[in-house]
């Protein structure tokens, strides 16, 4: 060995040693990395604007979820105040788990209540670790409370019934940007003629966009791959403007689904979006969340030294 | 030739010495908060890592910011998303040293930590008064420090402005095992 030789190593193991103590927060970095992390808030609300969106809410968590759409007759004059017809869903959601919730809701037009599960299987991984889509799966059920008015079908619950289920796939593709596609399945238990079918298959596709630390614009649109037959329908589709300010979280949106429960606005929309009477709604939601389970109830300020 | 193999060993006793002498807190926690007459809020993470240099009493401190936890699940989605905007700044780190560092101390005592912190992209300079304890051969970190909101760039809604203090008080405490690499 030489002595450059010794000395190169020399050199080596010192720049190594040097580097070494130099970099506690490397060593942290290294130690951080061992845990698994997760995206957080893919979409802050349970909706992205009338349909459900991955999130859950956490433990302890009961959300009071109103939602109203407003909407004018096509005449030309009328005299109602602010808009001529509104609609209003009135709901309480529960989140049992972090992972699990459930809701229960009755809606005033249509007269439909309604009830539902979700149930969070993945949530997205970080920096590409982990699960690249969250997936959350979702089971509806509504009740038809009005009259029958068609003497042919026999009024019995099961024919009062409809359901939808869901499969909700989202990805948060950056800080600003989600996209959720979901996969739905409905079954109608009213038929209104023998050519319609019962049950339907639907794709939806929802997306929202951050337009500040506290608001977001979203916009979603659902397919229906066999839409009922005996009456014209038409895909759902909403853009608005979700806003939260700490336990009241606003959404805004124009719209032409009039239904607030899936198997209703996803199947039964009866107009097409645009800017004409009746076929727009505007529709106002509010949720206000309180929590039921408070964490850290032990945890005190140490006193100053 | 000669004269350079005692410094060979030398110096690779010293690497050996201080991978021995660095110890570690996995565990460490940190607690933090803001008193309002509108709202009191308090999180509190104990995930976060520290490391000593016992050699030279340098510390490093690594926070994850949403290993927060809140009292309400709803306020740990809008300090990560909306305010400290962990998606861009995952950690806040402290990078420093402790003032007369004397690892043969046994007796509790406190000692001044200078150091850099790093929030929310924002670097402060900070003197941290901290308790030194040494129980079952086992180092304890504890003390306290306030951090200005303002300083570091973390935007508040005028509507909130009311429920987040203007000056957060931070708690921690550490506990450090031996460090293998």
């Amino acid at each position: 060995m030489t002595v450059k030789g010794a000395f190169c190593i020399g050199m080596l193991v010192l720049t190594g040693s040097f580097g070494f103590s130099q970099n506690l927060l490397e060593i942290l970095d290294e130690e951080q990395d061992k845990v698994p992390q997760f995206t957080e808030a893919t979409f802050k609300t349970t909706r992205i604007t009338f349909g459900h969106s991955i999130e859950t809410r956490k433990k302890g968590v009961l959300e009071l979820f109103v939602s109203n759409r407003f909407w004018n007759t096509p005449e030309e004059r009328t005299q109602s105040f602010l808009s001529d017809r509104m609609s209003t869903r009135i709901a309480l959601e529960y989140g049992f788990t972090d992972r699990f919730s459930m809701g229960f809701g009755g809606t005033t037009w249509d007269g439909l209540f309604d009830g539902y599960a979700k149930y969070k299987l993945v949530q997205q991984g970080l920096e590409g670790k982990g699960s690249p889509v969250s997936i959350t799966l979702f089971q509806n059920a509504t009740y038809f409370s009005e009259g029958i008015a068609n003497d042919a079908i026999a009024d019995d619950f099961g024919n009062r019934m409809s359901y939808a289920s869901q499969l909700l796939i989202a990805r948060k593709f950056s800080r600003k940007f989600s996209l959720q596609v979901t996969p739905t399945f409905i079954h109608r238990g009213l038929e209104f003629s023998e050519e319609d079918p019962q049950n339907h298959f639907a794709v939806g596709i929802g997306g929202r966009y951050k337009i500040g630390n506290h608001m977001s614009f979203v916009s979603e649109y659902y397919a229906v791959a066999n839409p009922i037959e005996s009456f014209n329908t038409y895909s759902p589709f909403a853009v608005g403007v979700n806003w939260e300010i700490g336990d009241l979280m606003m959404q805004f949106q124009l719209t032409n689904a009039l239904g607030m429960a899936e198997p209703a606005f996803i199947a039964q929309t009866r107009n097409n979006f645009n800017f004409r009477n009746p076929n727009l709604n505007f529709g106002f939601n509010v949720a206000y969340i309180m929590h039921f389970k408070r964490k850290l109830k032990g945890l005190k300020q140490e006193k100053k030294p | 030739m000669n004269k350079l193999i005692p410094i060979l060993f030398l110096v690779s006793f010293c690497v050996h010495a201080q991978n021995t002498e660095k110890i570690i807190a996995r565990q460490g926690n940190v607690a933090f908060f803001s008193y309002t007459s509108v709202e009191n809020i308090k999180a509190q993470n104990n995930q976060v890592l520290s490391i000593i240099d016992l050699s030279n009493g340098e510390i490093a401190v690594n926070i994850l910011m949403n290993a927060f936890v809140f009292e309400k699940a709803l306020m740990r989605e809008h300090f990560n998303e909306s305010y400290i905007e962990s998606d861009i700044y995952p950690k806040a780190t402290f990078e420093g040293t402790i003032s007369d560092f004397d690892s043969s101390q046994s007796e509790p005592h406190t000692r001044i930590v200078k150091g850099t912190f790093t929030m929310h992209g924002v670097t402060k300079t900070l003197d941290i008064k901290t308790k030194i304890e040494k129980i079952d051969g086992k180092y304890i970190l504890t003390g306290t420090f306030e951090a200005v909101v303002k300083d570091y760039d973390i935007k508040i809604p005028p509507l909130l402005a009311g429920n987040i203090a203007k000056t957060i008080s931070v708690d921690f405490r550490f506990e450090y095992d031996p460090y293998d690499s």
